[in-house]
């Protein structure tokens, strides 16, 4: 890649950390006039900026609005270059992941963050939005073929509904092929253990280490 | 001693017979009384004995008339879903979006919503118990209150893109909170304010400052006008707005367990008596009597000489289902430690 477009690059990225939907809008179409693999765009700029917003997040430098309207500058700057991706392109899918809100709670800003950080990650994510009830994620993740089922709840009054998610499944033998990983304010590790999740986050950047981790055992698991 | 001659003594630097304790008991007082949730948000004689009963039960030092946060905003117009037997929670806010914000009006705690339930039963309570123990009620602070009105992911993009309408929401939902706030003095009650928006979980010290701070300042004005203290809770971590939270001139911080009594000891413990920090979930909600002795040990080791004072409290409102005998366990291990409040290192 020529320097000029390596700064280009760059510049998005920082536009996305920066808030600033306008510029990251102009970038990304800049980097169509140049000619320049929306791919690359998209990665090193668009998605890089988001982790580094996820970072300055986890340093307590960005909050909770900083951090969406960070999520809203980058995806203005997916909507540019994502229709300009070569077919077959977009081929960095590491797994499915059904995500939702337990029924009883409509708390869904944590959930909308997971579901960000692992857009960004290269996971599809299916959102069934929040009070969504046990079944509900059961039959979804089933029709989707997802890898994972993502709970979130804020409230220590819907945590039940989170065990009979997992109770559902075990019901269905679809343990070994769907993992289920929570998380939440009220949610902790050992409340996981308790309920037999495969894994618990913290926060959205959490959640993605357990995501990929999660899929990586998996893989490992079914391969010869 | 009774709760309000032991807080009476906490005051005015008097020896007690043992710190203060508060199990943030919520809808585990319906369970007390064998009733479902909903008829306790519902009717005011069930609500008034679900939480007198539970006193009597656990005799710990604050009644709290509370249900959800959700009173206020739902007598503003935001709908809420209240399941037969599970916490009530929001379906949907007040307004679409901000362009809707003009046809918010503040609520009336004589007719709107079910303020006036919750107003009779505050009232039933004072008369029952109001010479021995204080009688409080949840006033959600004006940034939480807005968030539900507008919705919390909206609210917080128009922090940062529209922070008039945002001031706006507050002023609003202020008014609200000053008049709930009135009302429940009227009815001889003190109000204990909820603010979990505001947490470094959820948004920054900057925001703290331009959304929270003038209007807890004025809701705290207001509360000490009219002769009665205060306290501010807010959830998450809170560490970065300490020292903001004891601007606004509250009497008591009541902290989450994911923040440290050590900490806030020292950064504010001269200004403001502290209120914490036992994990409602972990240790209440899913250990035994044993965790829960630990985590009130440490919770006095670590704040016990609090220069302002400790009030032993659960870091959260306990969840519905948490087991009588771990409330039961916390009042007794604060009996246990008695007075003066010190905990050797190695008795944990």
């Amino acid at each position: 890649m020529s320097q000029e477009a390596v700064s280009l690059i760059s510049r998005l990225s920082d536009a996305v950390v920066a808030m600033d939907e306008s510029e990251t809008i102009r970038l990304a179409q800049e980097v169509l006039v140049q000619g320049i693999d929306p791919g690359q765009g998209i990665e090193a700029g668009l998605v890089d900026g988001m982790r580094r917003a996820g970072d300055l997040f986890e340093r307590e430098e960005y909050f909770i609005p900083e951090l969406l309207i960070c999520s809203d500058a980058m995806y203005a700057g997916l909507r540019v270059l994502q229709p300009h991706l070569p077919r077959g392109a977009i081929e960095r899918k590491k797994g499915i992941v059904v995500l939702g809100v337990v029924e009883g709670d409509t708390h869904d800003i944590g959930k909308n963050l997971v579901k960000v950080m692992l857009e960004t990650a290269g996971f599809e994510v299916v959102d069934l939005g929040r009070d969504v009830p046990p079944a509900v994620f059961v039959e979804r993740a089933t029709s989707a073929g997802a890898h994972l089922i993502g709970l979130s709840t804020l409230m220590t009054t819907t945590m039940g509904a989170m065990a009979e998610v997992i109770r559902l499944l075990d019901e269905k033998q679809a343990r070994a092929r769907i993992k289920v990983m929570v998380g939440g304010g009220p949610v902790s590790q050992q409340f996981a253990n308790r309920i037999g999740a495969d894994g618990y986050a913290a926060n959205a950047s959490g959640a993605v280490t357990v995501a990929t981790r999660l899929r990586k055992a998996s893989l490992e698991s079914v391969a010869p | 001693m009774n709760p309000l001659q032991r807080f009476a003594a906490l005051s005015e630097g008097r020896p007690l017979d043992r710190l203060p304790c508060v199990p943030i008991v919520g809808n585990t007082a319906a369970r007390v009384i064998g009733v479902r949730t909903s008829q306790i948000r519902g009717v005011a004689d069930l609500l008034a004995r679900a939480h007198a009963e539970a006193y009597r039960l656990f005799r710990y030092d604050v009644i709290r008339v509370f249900t959800d946060l959700y009173v206020q905003a739902e007598a503003m117009g935001a709908k809420v879903r209240v399941p037969e037997d599970e916490t009530a929670y929001l379906h949907e806010p007040a307004i679409g979006s901000s362009s809707e914000v003009d046809r918010l009006t503040p609520a009336d705690p004589g007719k709107d919503g079910c303020l006036p339930i919750h107003l009779e039963a505050v009232s039933r309570v004072v008369d029952d118990l109001g010479g021995e123990v204080a009688v409080t009620a949840a006033v959600t602070g004006p940034f939480t209150t807005s968030s539900f009105l507008v919705g919390a992911e909206t609210l917080a993009r128009l922090a940062l893109r529209e922070p008039a309408v945002v001031r706006r929401l507050c002023e609003i939902s202020l008014e609200t909170a000053l008049r709930w706030t009135d009302a429940i003095i009227d009815a001889g009650a003190s109000p204990s304010i909820t603010e979990p928006m505001l947490s470094s979980t959820v948004v920054s010290p900057r925001q703290f400052l331009d959304f929270g701070l003038p209007y807890l300042k004025r809701l705290v004005g207001h509360i000490h006008e009219r002769r009665k203290s205060v306290t501010l809770h807010i959830c998450g971590k809170t560490r970065p707005v300490w020292s903001l939270m004891t601007d606004t001139g509250a009497d008591c911080l009541s902290i989450d367990n994911e923040a440290s009594l050590v900490e806030a000891k020292a950064a504010v413990g001269e200004r403001v008596r502290l209120m914490g920090n036992v994990p409602p979930v972990a240790v209440m909600f899913e250990g035994n009597s044993l965790q829960v002795r630990q985590a009130v040990r440490a919770c006095v080791r670590e704040a016990g000489d609090n220069p302002r004072g400790l009030v032993v409290a659960t870091g959260c409102s306990l969840p519905t289902e948490t087991p009588f005998e771990n409330i039961d366990a916390m009042v007794r291990a604060v009996d246990e430690i008695g007075w003066p409040p010190r905990v050797a290192e190695v008795a944990a």
